[in-house]
């Protein structure tokens, strides 16, 4: 039998389509249909003047906004050869891991709600709500924040914000365990996701994922220590890795990484050096003539930019690559001999935005 | 491993592909022939030293003169990017698919047919991925227009007169 899921689906975090080949219960092969969200970024940015593409990138993954603006001013600044005042970068690391917070935030919380259990997305959502003052009070945005400045950061602190911080971080562990409590023992929970969707470590590499759920597989790459940028190399963190590749490690590798991320952001506050967070930079960007490539590791993997300048005011090729496209590769090969009711559940635990894989 | 034993092992390795390898910024660049590139690849990928068993992305350029296609590798093992590219004839842009390598690419491939029209020779599954490609043009390609509107006279054709509602008045009158 074949079975349309989508692209109007609750569960497809966006507007995703399966054909999926059922043989009764069991699924035989999938066909994932993308290109409902293709709004055509590369081609806008052809268009536009570097400075005005920027504010369109928080709409690719809308979720964690902040790393495609991170990645693209990197790109422009390797092409520019200019780094940022050292403030900035751990600004820009700070906003970063916040902004890791709210998307594993929506990763766990969705998931969970694609397996039909209600309560857990309501805790991450509120939550998530206090990342998103903080990172308001920051960027002045709650979502799209247009943070990121080439050779910088738009704003420095704001009064209170590191007082409202650190409160939180102190607090957030806590949630932290509220969650685990509610979640990685429940039996339904562990039936639904313990060996499910298993990925091997060189299953995993050969169909590029990246981020936890490459890590769930058991190899700890992670951009931030395996191709150090900003200020990283200066800051202690650790990287979790699954054992298994399966649903409940990807789930688990999502956890454990939100509690680096409070580690990462209160080691950035105590560090945070003062003098500048921008430095002055013509109007109108012409990066001289050139290619560069640069990414970052977002809550779902790699971002990386690669961008081909021909010296006029107006990127010449900018292509943006994105981890979820990769993560949705696989479904074909992973998703078959499962039943069909676990597809929600092994999609959910990819964690996919569809406003990032079609660009 | 830094960029400069990166560039070394690449140039011992690709000797005889007739590979031009320099370093671009961090990274390690080897521009060659399409036709040789499945070759280098299989190669990139099965040396110890250099391992590069992750494909980044692969992608293409479009140049007034040439189009490219590129491919960025990885590896788990070192931080070092490696690139990979392949000046091709832009009437007929072909290279062999890299999709039996790193399956990763079958995608890759897939978006960049489907964006920029290369052909990948050999691709299992070469179908368009994020456009349906209704006019058979390539967007991404330079001499594409992106911002095509197609205008079109606001007509009532198949569509009957506006009912007018008890009371109403005549509706193509009030605007």
């Amino acid at each position: 039998m074949v079975l349309n899921m989508g692209p109007q689906h609750p569960s497809t975090h966006g507007v995703l389509r399966l054909v999926l080949h059922l043989d009764g219960e069991l699924i035989v092969s999938v066909d994932p249909q993308l290109g409902y969200l293709h709004r055509g970024f590369e081609k806008l940015a052809e268009n536009r003047t570097y400075m005005q593409f920027f504010s369109m990138l928080s709409r690719l993954d809308y979720l964690a906004g902040y790393f495609m603006e991170w990645a693209y001013v990197r790109a422009i600044e390797d092409l520019m050869e200019i780094e940022p005042p050292p403030r900035a970068e751990y600004l820009r690391v700070i906003a970063g891991e916040l902004n890791r917070i709210i998307s594993h935030h929506m990763a766990i919380g969705d998931y969970l709600l694609n397996l039909g259990a209600v309560t857990p997305v309501l805790w991450t959502f509120r939550d998530r709500e206090e990342v998103l003052d903080l990172l308001e009070l920051l960027t002045g945005q709650r979502m799209m924040y247009n943070f990121a400045r080439v050779g910088g950061v738009r704003y420095d602190l704001p009064d209170g914000f590191e007082e409202q911080c650190r409160k939180f971080l102190k607090r957030f562990p806590a949630m932290i365990d509220e969650y685990e409590q509610l979640i990685t023992g429940n039996e339904i929970f562990l039936a639904r996701s313990l060996g499910m969707g298993v990925i091997s470590p060189e299953q995993a590499l050969d169909f590029g994922l990246s981020g936890p759920n490459l890590r769930a597989s058991g190899v700890p790459v992670d951009l931030r220590r395996h191709n150090p940028y900003s200020v990283y190399p200066e800051l202690d963190f650790e990287i979790p890795a699954g054992a298994n590749g399966d649903s409940f490690d990807r789930y688990k590798c999502r956890v454990e990484e939100m509690r680096q991320s409070v580690r990462i952001i209160g080691q950035a506050l105590d560090a945070l050096p003062g003098g500048p967070v921008n430095m002055r930079i013509p109007p109108m960007l012409r990066p001289p003539a050139g290619e560069s490539f640069a990414a970052v590791e977002t809550g779902r993997g790699e971002w990386s930019n690669y961008l081909v300048s021909d010296g006029s005011l107006r990127p010449f090729r900018l292509k943006l690559r994105d981890s979820c496209f990769v993560a949705i590769s696989t479904l074909p090969k992973i998703l078959p001999g499962n039943k069909m009711a676990d597809v929600v559940g092994i999609t959910g635990s990819l964690d996919l935005i569809m406003g990032a894989v079609d660009r | 491993m830094t960029s400069e034993d990166a560039l070394e092992a690449a140039e011992a390795l690709l000797k005889d592909l007739a590979a031009d390898i320099f370093l671009a910024g961090a990274r390690v660049e080897v521009a060659l022939d399409a036709d040789s590139l499945p070759e280098a690849a299989l190669r990139l990928r099965d040396d110890e030293r250099l391992d590069y068993k992750y494909l980044s992305f692969a992608s293409g350029i479009d140049f007034p003169d040439r189009m490219e296609a590129i491919y960025l590798l990885r590896s788990a093992s070192h931080g070092i990017v490696a690139e990979l590219r392949a000046g091709l004839d832009r009437g007929s842009p072909a290279v062999p698919t890299l999709s039996g390598i790193w399956s990763t690419a079958e995608w890759h491939e897939r978006e960049t047919f489907d964006l920029l029209g290369i052909v990948y020779e050999g691709h299992p599954d070469l179908r368009r991925i994020l456009t349906r490609g209704e006019d058979g043009d390539f967007p991404l390609r330079k001499d594409a227009r992106p911002h095509r509107v197609q205008r079109e006279e606001w007509s009532f054709k198949g569509v009957g007169a506006p009912k007018r509602l008890p009371g109403e008045g005549n509706r193509t009158e009030r605007s």
